[in-house]
């Protein structure tokens, strides 16, 4: 009885809080209804196609996984693919971060930052026509050199294409991440500076020591959305290369595009569930470094 | 209080709105089901209960072979009357028809004075309702052209109207009139077509109609001085382009000017004159409808009183539904021009005057109306359930290619087959079309439903009609039958997406082996069948080819290709050569394609950048929408210019016996050799018009059906120049010219080219026995089935114009290529 008694308040201070629960659940149930629907179960459908055959759904055990690791069109996309996304996002993280302080301190940072975020206006298609007209072997770019005296070349059709995506990718995505940083800029308290300028620090000091470790929670959000960004740049090298460019800018996105027209969708379950293991797997690397920056 | 109401209200709202957005998706995605299953489900056909009635097809047994038939029309004691020219002498005759169409009598003939001779001919001829008919007959005299009226009573008795037509404001040199019937063939450009429009059975626009009168290009007593039509006009200054009835007493013609008369039959004189020069390409048709003229432009519709001469409100709906689809080939009343019926490719359809309804009543899907080759002439309704239509149809089993169709409104008939088979083609295939249409006849509880993913109006790439195309065959809601030209075959065969055809050819013997064979797998299987193909050949002197002639000797002459454009080159001899690249570990011989392209720009010398700059010339667009890549490459695109000296060489691919032509060509060369194509590979044939079942086909029997169709000798014999039928019996009957025999010989005589001054001419005979032979003995050698990979052919063309074009070295161009192709081999 004794028992019965005690519980009686503690269950109804129980129920309070399931009740609480029940009713943030029903606050997020529209968008978890939407993520299961369009994201977790189209995913279970395509961790068990990776299973099966691509056209007859017979069960093939690991044999698709198996067929993508000796692909060597899939060992040059994941190569260029990771290439590309190691060397663009610490290149457009630290120069995003270069320009926002510049920026934040400048009187007409305002301005300046809306004119870095006029690529992200621009319809890939105006893009890729850009790059056409500039790179191609009788393009603007090469009418410049020829001027001066320099043989032009078939740049997209080089090495060269490579490095041209990644200038347009950083080009296109710098005000972005300028903004981001802004942010993350605008949220360090003014007070920080003063007192650490009264305790004798110079403007490097306070850069390393206080602007960097308030950073840090920013740094997470800009990697990961530059890294998904990332991903899009294939728009533009698909409008101006098409399903086969120079093997240099061959991407994930080029391989999935194609093996889709020719109905190989063993291997592009197969290839979509590694890619997700990795991409989650870099996620949660970086989640976790972000909240040790927290305990910091 | 207040505050617990508030928050109270904030809950609610809250929650109505989450409520609403989660309904709102879903009925978003239930919504766009919905409208495509509506839009699928065609002819108001629901669930549960299905549409009954539908108009059947018949061919009106005719009492003699019709030469050309001018108009039809229901006269108001309910007789069809025909006025038409006689298959086999080409006399002007007028029949009747008091039952229908079941049996005719002859009413009268023409009389002899507007009978063709060679000085004139009824180049347009139109009936009234009381049995009149008034026809446009153009004199010849003088070296020119002078049009002049002929109207003939219901019992033959003629006479000439007074009415002058006045002098052509145009540019009588440069003139394209373009009407119902009529087409400027003079201002065709490079593909070289006939004068002759009624025989010419190569690839017409989709618009193009017959002429009028086929009868027109009459042997030519001598063909040496033949004349270019065009050029008669310019002596004769205005023509008539088109003439109706109006009522039974007055007459409508358009001329050149674009200006419509008013005529009384009665003395002549003008009631009234509509001037429509300022419309935008002029008025291409003009009907009458009762009192009402309907004048057709490029851009709009109008519609005059034409008691008043007034212009009524413009019609939108049937401006819409006319201007955005197809021609009108033939317009009919019922009652006194309230509402019209009208033909189009599209089937027939039933409008009334200030609706803004319009009623299909026959679907041109069903049957021979929506046929490619078929032109309609004249509309005759005998009443709402009932309908003649005169037809120019070249793929019919008429002789001259004239028919009558009854379509007779059947209620026990479901309004739309039970059955629905999808047939898919990246390109339009006017062979498929024919023969759909044929099939339809004779399956009416089959309806088939021909899809082209690549227009010239929706510039769809490749690569997306094929995502798309794999998006519906994976939904379930793919084509059961389809043509693969163009398509990867190779994978699909590999991924299962094809059944086995095996059972679909039932005597191998009647085809040509190789070319059935060429997509057998190891197993033996067919999954793939080419229906059709073309063969890889060359036309040239002798100074430039010898017969028998390699690839490496033929490629060490320095002037072979003169004039020709670097891509067109390399496009053409990848057919001949591609297929001796690929190893058997299916990767390509890389050291192959180097010597491919060494040999190539050796012959092909240095390029001059000039030729950049050119508008014009003799060079081959290679990047016409909508067009099979094969048709392209056809040989017979060099004709003219290889006859006039422009091309050293003609090569292209060879699909279809056009002797007379052929001959013409040799003939002014004077030496000429006509062989197989030299190349690294032997005996190349390049398949088309490949047919496949899906797998997942939802009407596989009747998707059998239809292929079995496809591959019998009547659909074989379709002729549309989309390649040599596989069939051996059919592969005669369209290289021996049958058509031709027992008829007394004309003179053809073409123009093309790039100059009107240059025409080619020749005897249209049936073709001889030794040339069928040779012919069919080279088919049967036949073995290598030439690469059709896109992919590759697209990097090989890439890279092979920069190697001709001296940008790149072909070791260079080879390395690209090799670079490109081995991704696309790898995935």
């Amino acid at each position: 009885m004794r028992f019965n008694k005690k519980k009686k308040p503690g269950n109804h201070k129980i129920n309070h809080g399931l009740v609480n629960n029940y009713r943030g659940f029903l606050w997020i149930l529209p968008s978890l209804l939407g993520v299961l629907i369009f994201y977790l179960l189209p995913y279970g459908d395509v961790v068990r196609r990776s299973f099966l055959g691509a056209v007859d759904n017979q069960f093939t055990g690991i044999k698709n996984y198996q067929t993508i690791f000796e692909n060597t069109a899939f060992l040059l996309a994941v190569k260029n693919t990771l290439r590309f996304t190691f060397f663009c996002i610490p290149v457009l993280i630290l120069a995003a971060l270069l320009c926002a302080v510049i920026l934040y301190r400048s009187k007409f940072g305002g301005v300046i930052k809306s004119a870095f975020l006029m690529p992200m206006a621009l319809p890939a298609v105006s893009v890729a026509l850009m790059w056409r007209l500039l790179f191609h072997s009788q393009g603007v770019m090469n009418q410049w050199l020829s001027c001066l005296g320099i043989a032009g070349k078939d740049w997209m059709n080089t090495e060269h294409a490579f490095w041209i995506l990644v200038v347009s990718y950083i080009w296109k995505n710098l005000g972005y991440d300028i903004v981001l940083w802004m942010a993350g800029l605008a949220g360090i308290s003014e007070n920080i500076y003063e007192a650490a300028r009264v305790d004798g620090a110079d403007e490097r000091q306070c850069f390393f020591y206080i602007t960097l470790p308030n950073l840090k929670p920013s740094l997470y959000t800009i990697t990961v959305l530059s890294f998904l960004n990332s991903f899009k740049v294939f728009r533009e090298a698909y409008l101006v290369a098409g399903d086969y460019p120079h093997e240099s800018i061959y991407m994930m996105q080029h391989l999935f595009n194609n093996w889709f027209r020719s109905f190989s969708f063993d291997k592009m379950a197969a290839a979509a569930v590694i890619e997700s293991i990795v991409l989650l797997g870099m996620i949660l690397l970086l989640q976790k470094a972000w909240d040790s920056g927290d305990g910091y | 209080m207040k505050k617990k109401w508030k928050s109270l209200w904030k809950c609610r709202i809250g929650l109505f709105l989450s409520a609403a957005l989660l309904i709102g998706s879903f009925s978003g995605c239930g919504g766009k089901d919905g409208s495509s299953a509506s839009g699928s489900g065609g002819a108001g056909g629901d669930d549960k209960g299905q549409a009954m009635g539908r108009f059947l097809e018949e061919e009106v047994e005719l009492p003699i072979a019709l030469g050309n038939i001018y108009d039809m029309k229901r006269m108001g004691n309910g007789t069809i009357r025909v006025m038409c020219s006689n298959g086999d002498n080409g006399n002007k005759e007028v029949w009747d028809s008091k039952d229908g169409g079941k049996t005719w009598e002859k009413a009268y003939d023409l009389p002899a004075e507007i009978q063709d001779t060679d000085d004139g001919y009824v180049d347009y001829a139109k009936l009234s309702s009381d049995g009149q008919a008034v026809c446009g007959y153009n004199k010849i005299a003088d070296g020119g052209i002078t049009p002049i009226l002929y109207l003939v009573d219901q019992t033959g008795s003629g006479k000439f109207l007074p009415f002058e037509l006045p002098a052509y404001e145009g540019d009588t040199r440069n003139s394209s009139f373009d009407t119902e019937g009529a087409y400027d063939y003079n201002t065709m450009s490079t593909e070289g077509k006939s004068v002759n429009a009624g025989e010419d059975q190569s690839e017409n626009p989709e618009e193009d109609q017959p002429e009028e009168n086929p009868d027109k290009a009459q042997p030519e007593e001598n063909p040496d001085e033949a004349q270019p039509e065009g050029e008669k006009e310019a002596k004769t200054g205005n023509l008539i382009v088109d003439l109706q009835f109006l009522g039974n007493d007055q007459v409508i013609l358009q001329d050149m000017n674009s200006t419509i008369y008013q005529i009384s039959t009665a003395d002549g004189s003008v009631k009234q004159k509509y001037e429509c020069s300022e419309t935008t390409g002029g008025i291409r048709q003009v009907y009458v409808a009762g009192k009402n003229l309907v004048l057709i432009s490029y851009t709009d519709i109008r519609v005059y009183d034409t008691e008043t001469g007034e212009q009524k409100s413009t019609e939108e709906t049937l401006q819409e539904n006319v201007l955005d689809h197809e021609n009108i080939s033939a317009i009919d009343t019922l009652n006194e021009g309230e509402s019209i019926y009208y033909l189009t490719r599209g089937g027939l359809y039933h409008y009334k005057f200030g609706g803004s309804i319009m009623e299909q009543m026959i679907d041109g899907g069903m049957n021979s109306l929506g046929a490619p080759a078929f032109y309609p002439m004249a509309l005759a309704m005998i009443d709402e359930e009932n309908l003649l239509v005169a037809a120019n149809d070249a793929n019919s089993d008429s002789p001259t290619g004239i028919v009558i169709l009854k379509y007779t409104y059947s209620p026990d008939t479901p309004a739309k087959p039970d059955k629905e088979i999808k047939v898919y083609s990246l390109y339009n295939n006017r062979e498929l079309g024919q023969s759909i249409s044929r099939f339809q006849k004779e399956h009416t509880d089959i309806y088939v439903n021909y899809q082209v993913a690549i227009s010239e109006e929706n510039g769809l790439t490749v690569s997306d009609a094929l995502k798309t195309l794999t998006t519906e065959i994976m939904a379930g809601k793919g084509p059961d039958l389809l043509l693969l030209d163009g398509m990867p075959v190779e994978t699909y065969i590999e991924k299962g997406i094809l059944k086995n055809l095996s059972s679909v050819i039932e005597k191998e013997d009647d085809y040509f082996g190789s070319i059935l064979k060429a997509y057998q797998d190891k197993e033996g299987q067919l999954y793939a069948v080419p229906a059709r193909f073309f063969i890889p050949m060359i036309h040239a002197k002798e100074a430039y080819y010898s017969q028998g002639e390699d690839f490496n000797t033929f490629t060490e002459r320095k002037d072979v290709f003169v004039n020709m454009d670097p891509e067109s080159v390399v496009e053409k001899f990848w057919y001949s050569c591609g297929a001796a690249w690929k190893k058997e570990d299916g990767t390509l011989d890389e050291s192959k394609i180097t010597e491919f392209l060494t040999r190539l720009k050796n012959a092909y010398g240095e390029y001059d950048n000039s030729k950049d700059q050119e508008e014009d010339g003799i060079y081959v667009a290679s990047d016409i929408g909508g067009f099979d890549e094969i048709k392209r490459t056809s040989l017979d695109y060099g004709n003219f210019e290889l006859a006039y000296g422009r091309l050293n060489t003609n090569i292209g691919l060879y699909g279809g016996m056009d002797y007379g032509m052929l001959k013409a060509v040799s003939e002014k060369l004077g030496d000429a050799v006509l062989d197989q194509m030299p190349g690294q590979a032997e005996n190349v044939f390049v398949p088309a018009m490949i047919v496949g079942i899906s797998s997942k086909s939802a009407q596989p029997e009747a998707a059998e059906e239809l292929a079995k169709y496809l591959f019998s000798s009547e659909a074989q014999k379709v002729s549309q120049s989309g390649g040599f039928p596989v069939e051996k019996e059919a592969f005669r009957s369209v290289i021996d010219g049958h058509q031709y025999e027992g008829k007394e010989s004309m003179r053809m005589v073409e123009i093309g080219g790039t100059s009107l001054e240059e025409p080619l001419s020749y005897d249209m005979v049936p073709t001889p026995e030794e040339e069928i032979q040779k012919l069919t003995d080279l088919a049967e050698l036949l073995t290598t089935p030439a690469l059709r990979d896109d992919v590759i052919k697209e990097a090989v063309i890439e890279q092979g114009e920069k190697v001709l074009k001296g940008e790149i070295s072909p070791e260079e161009g080879t390395k690209a290529l090799m670079q490109k192709v081995n991704i696309y081999l790898a995935e």
